[in-house]
């Protein structure tokens, strides 16, 4: 065994000889970021290597930076993860809730457990039961012969009681009403997204979010399927059903309640992450023609899915719509509505892949198209998720270029919504050409360097190459293609189309303006767009608020028709035709 | 001959809608359709595939480009005798079983074509025995080319190599892989003749695999 130091964090940790460093950030449980899924092609993994313990006096400059992938460890060795920024990712956790009736389908309801009278036939179950609106005695009320046995007893310590119950069953009898909550969770691929809601009046008492812990297996979903394929479910289940219960633990303990005290949790996410949380292989996911393993809504026991809250409270798991059109997009369809719409809305939700639907009250059509990772940071040469240091947002005016940072870090890399302006900003400046050709007129016309290596935050500076522009090309005309094709299918055109609503971090930050003018979208829908933020978790909140929302994710899951891209041949034609730019 | 470098010159720049238009000028000007095909195409490509290769291009401008030459193929197959485009033989391609991605197999596709071979493409989720179907179909196949994009199709494509190995044809033909998760380790794992880590290198490897057969 030879050890491995991680000087920042602090932490050591013996792994035999021949492991890599990333397997040993793995196993010190650092959480690294590997969206490659350590197969050593992105090189977002770098560490420094210091062969001796770290000294003020050793100059570090020298120090090469290397694939902690590809680093075998052979001796002691100390790692400086250059993880400065960890748990500082911006992560959107803001929606707009659409306003709806406060109807959940959770009740608590006082209810009394009298002495009998003289010569009643009835059971105490039975009495019990018909105190409860909207369960009755006639309806079934799935047995607890536990919680009935234990009637006697509490009748002879109090006739009054709380009845904690769903429309199926009595989760729990207490003395005082208490608080009682709901949890709400939004997994994507990338980052989780926690809410603790009072089941007085739905409002959010508490917000937790963080990265998703499987990055560590792969940045992708393809990855992580094939993690799972390769080693198993267990791992990637057990890891995310962990950091939920990370997550509750922080909720309740932010809103100063016990974990015991959370009755109903729901979770949207896309489908290999739906699967992944229930145990379910994705290995259909990831064979054509990539159809889920299941896909209706579900009502299950928390319990059974390793979370600790109530031993009774209940796990919803919204419907999937098909194989790459998940829960999160039913539960973003479910935040807008669409379908009660006349005006046509086009949904855009933007991430790896980039799931859409079209339609109105008469037809919605979804569709995914595999934008790739580009907007996350993955691929570009500067590429980084929106954490501190990030430039967001890049302006250019009369000759002169400007920026912005999240967090007003020095500048270290670029995320989606600066890749996007930069991108919209060169060919303002005719700097890009039609085909996506860059001439920056800087010392490397192939490089435009958007911020010089001194004023950086991390010595490299901040720079976008003509590479780089080929992928933003790839993925932005995947998207147009993608909208276009859904146009045609519905038989409609851009002006026919009421609103864009753009769903996640990326849209929330993204100017539409800019986006507009690279193209992902027809450029006249431009002044149509509206950002509607964490719209997956507000579908989540929604499933728990509202006992008809919930009932309406399974007509709208059902009844959305998917439109398989790869299947249709004008794909590729209507892609290749939107690889271009429109040039002033 | 300055209608010929207009082809050349859309093809190269991917002017996909006036590249039809300029062969058509190019053909009612006299100019020979072997010409056309020669040298503001065939040889365009081979430039576009070039510079691919330098990283002066990257995959959007060359999956312009090739669309562009399609185009202008369709005006020009009329006027060309048969098998005048195929000279260098017959290639089979197809994505793997499981497997619905062809933009990769698309342009490797186009640019063997432009290689100077005729082309028979399967399409995708192809599965060994449809394969094995279209060799027989076409006995004068001199190459087969396989395509995953998925490193969960790996294995699909480790089967169809598999097949193909075992076939009484073998010695007929070559087996080219590619993909994203493919590697040149992996091609000599599964008993693949070749391997080519983009469409350019591809073209040049039918070329050649053709060449020493």
């Amino acid at each position: 065994m030879v050890r491995v130091s991680f000087v920042r964090e602090g932490e050591s940790i013996f792994v035999p000889e021949g492991t890599t460093v990333l397997e040993a950030e793995i196993l010190a449980g650092l959480k690294p970021d590997a969206p490659c899924g350590g197969t050593g092609k992105c090189g977002k993994c770098l560490v420094q290597i210091l062969e001796i313990a770290p000294d003020e006096s050793v100059d570090r400059k020298d120090r090469p930076l290397v694939r902690a992938c590809q680093m075998k460890v052979t001796a002691d060795i100390f790692v400086d993860t250059l993880h400065s920024q960890k748990n500082e990712h911006a992560i959107l956790t803001e929606g707009y809730l659409r306003p709806v009736q406060y109807h959940p389908g959770l009740s608590l309801h006082q209810i009394r457990l009298d002495k009998p009278e003289a010569g009643e036939k009835r059971s105490d179950w039975e009495r019990m039961l018909e105190q409860l609106p909207r369960i009755g005695a006639e309806a079934s009320g799935e047995m607890d012969l536990a919680l009935a046995a234990s009637l006697y007893d509490r009748r002879m310590e109090s006739a009054r009681w709380y009845a904690v119950y769903t429309e199926g069953e009595v989760l729990d009898l207490r003395r005082e009403p208490g608080r009682i909550c709901f949890a709400a969770f939004d997994i994507g691929t990338t980052t989780v997204v926690g809410y603790l809601l009072d089941a007085k009046d739905g409002s959010t008492l508490a917000v937790e979010s963080r990265l998703n812990p499987q990055v560590q297996y792969g940045a992708d979903v393809i990855s992580r399927a094939n993690y799972a394929l390769e080693h198993g479910t267990s791992v990637l289940s057990g890891c995310i059903r962990a950091a939920v219960n990370e997550m509750l633990q922080a909720l309740a303990a932010q809103a100063a309640v016990g974990t015991e005290d959370i009755f109903q949790i729901s979770i949207v996410g896309n489908t290999c992450m739906h699967h992944l949380f229930l145990g379910i292989s994705p290995g259909s996911l990831v064979h054509a023609p990539y159809t889920p393993a299941i896909s209706q809504p579900l009502t299950l026991r928390a319990a059974d899915y390793g979370l600790d809250v109530h031993p009774k409270a209940q796990l919803l798991m919204l419907p999937v719509i098909a194989g790459y059109v998940g829960a999160d997009t039913c539960a973003c369809l479910m935040a807008v509505r669409p379908d009660q719409k006349e005006e046509i809305t086009l949904l855009l939700d933007i991430g790896t892949n980039g799931e859409m639907v079209l339609g109105n009250r008469s037809r919605l059509i979804a569709c995914s198209t595999a934008a790739g990772p580009a907007f996350e940071g993955a691929k570009i040469t500067c590429g980084m998720r929106g954490a501190a240091g990030a430039v967001d947002h890049v302006f250019y005016k009369d000759g002169v270029w400007s920026y912005t940072t999240i967090g007003g870090a020095p500048a270290i890399g670029l995320c989606g919504s600066g890749l996007i302006d930069l991108t919209a900003c060169l060919l303002r400046a005719g700097l890009i050409d039609e085909n996506g050709r860059l001439e920056s007129g800087q010392e490397d016309p192939q490089v435009f360097v958007l911020v010089s290596p001194e004023d950086s935050g991390n010595g490299k500076g901040v720079y976008l190459t003509r590479k780089d522009v080929g992928e933003v090309q790839l993925a932005k005309a995947a998207i147009a293609a993608g909208i276009e094709l859904l146009m045609e299918e519905l038989q409609v055109t851009e002006d026919d189309i009421a609103e864009v609503c753009i769903a996640g971090a990326f849209g929330s930050y993204m100017n539409p303006v800019s986006a507009g003018e690279i193209g992902m979208f027809p450029r006249s829908l431009t002044g149509r767009v509206r950002s509607i933020g964490n719209a997956a978790g507000e579908g989540a909140k929604l499933a728990l608020l509202s006992l008809e929302e919930w009932k309406a994710a399974e007509t709208l899951a059902r009844e959305t028709d998917f439109l398989e891209l790869a299947a249709l041949t004008d794909f590729q034609d209507c892609f290749v035709e939107q690889l271009g730019f429109e040039t002033a | 001959m300055s209608k010929i470098t207009e082809v050349a010159e859309l093809v190269e720049k991917g002017k996909a809608k006036l590249v039809g238009p300029a062969v058509q000028a190019a053909l009612d000007e006299g100019c020979d359709p072997m010409d056309i095909l020669n040298q503001g195409m065939i040889e365009t490509m081979g430039v576009v595939g070039e510079k691919f290769k330098n990283g002066e291009i990257f995959v959007p401008e060359m999956l312009v480009a090739a669309r562009a030459m399609k185009k202008g193929v369709e005006v020009l197959k009329p006027h060309l005798a048969t098998g005048s485009t195929g000279a260098n033989g017959k290639v089979i391609i197809a994505t793997v079983s499981g497997d619905l991605h062809d933009i990769g197999k698309n342009l490797v596709a186009m640019m063997i074509e432009s290689a100077g071979f005729e082309v028979v493409d399967l399409g995708v989720d192809v599965s060994t025995e449809k394969v094995l179907e279209a060799y027989k179909e076409n006995p004068d196949t001199k190459i087969i080319c396989l395509s995953a994009l998925l490193t969960t199709t790996m294995p699909a494509m480790k089967d169809t190599v598999a097949a193909l190995n075992e076939a009484d044809f073998r010695s007929n033909i070559k087996i080219m892989v590619g993909g994203a998760p493919i590697t040149q380790e992996f091609a000599d794992e599964i008993g693949a003749d070749g391997y080519s880590e983009d469409a350019a290198s591809a073209a040049t490897l039918a070329k050649n695999l053709v060449a020493a057969a």
